[in-house]
């Protein structure tokens, strides 16, 4: 198998932004936190800005730039909390 | 008792907090103090900007903002190990000036247990790394909340 198909969520800014609380996609194999990033910029020019300061969580625990995505993960992107 | 029998409750909803329910399930035979903490929405803000809040709407990741609030109350435990009861509820949706939306509570056998700092914690826990947010909507527009936390590697 060389397609990973992983469900991405967004919440409060990004989802305004993206227009969408919910996305799938299929991403190459082995794809980083970092790579999902640059690939969002590229296809979704109205959350480029937002990629910048983003959140990222895979299977519901924060995930940094090198992180690889796993099969099938649980994406969510957002931005810093503010609950409370 | 056990610790392992200790109440613990972490949840969002999208009712009203009810602080005499969440108290009487976290308070045991041996409990003897509690110490709680609740936000509300604010109509009138001082400090800073001075503004106006028409409401709130919240907003949460709501499978992992539980798992998150049961890990804060998991850092609660190991750093103050006498609580006995945790209490952390967050309320979502729209709110309005004068509503309760969060809820710590914690309960010790006594009050110089560390239960105030162990409440304290919490509250600023829940606002560093439990995926939820608000925005806030006012006479001058509407605009979303953002926290400055980035969290760490393990958090």
């Amino acid at each position: 198998m060389n397609i990973n198909h992983v469900k991405l969520l967004f919440f409060a800014t990004l989802r305004e932004r993206a227009g969408t609380k919910f996305l799938e996609m299929d991403l190459p194999n082995d794809l980083t936190i970092l790579e999902l990033k640059e690939k969002i910029s590229t296809e979704h020019p109205n959350l480029k800005e937002s990629m910048k300061s983003v959140l990222i969580t895979i299977n519901r625990e924060y995930a940094f730039d090198e992180a690889v995505i796993p099969q099938n993960a649980e994406i969510a992107m957002f931005p810093p909390v503010s609950g409370g | 008792m056990q610790s392992s029998n200790f109440p613990t409750i972490f949840s969002i909803t999208e009712d009203e907090i009810d602080l005499n329910e969440l108290l009487a399930k976290i308070t045991l035979t041996s409990t003897g103090a509690a110490a709680i903490f609740t936000g509300m929405v604010r109509g009138e803000t001082a400090r800073g900007e001075a503004h106006q809040t028409d409401y709130l709407e919240y907003e949460a990741y709501i499978p992992m903002a539980e798992a998150k609030m049961k890990q804060v109350a998991e850092e609660i435990r190991a750093t103050w190990p006498v609580i006995e009861g945790i209490a952390i509820v967050q309320r979502i949706g729209k709110l309005f000036p004068k509503t309760p939306t969060v809820l710590i509570a914690c309960t010790a056998a006594h009050r110089d247990t560390g239960v105030f700092d162990a409440a304290r914690f919490g509250i600023d826990r829940l606002k560093e790394i439990v995926p939820i947010w608000k925005k806030e909507v006012s006479p001058d527009g509407q605009f979303w909340v953002e926290g400055d936390y980035i969290p760490k590697p393990g958090e």
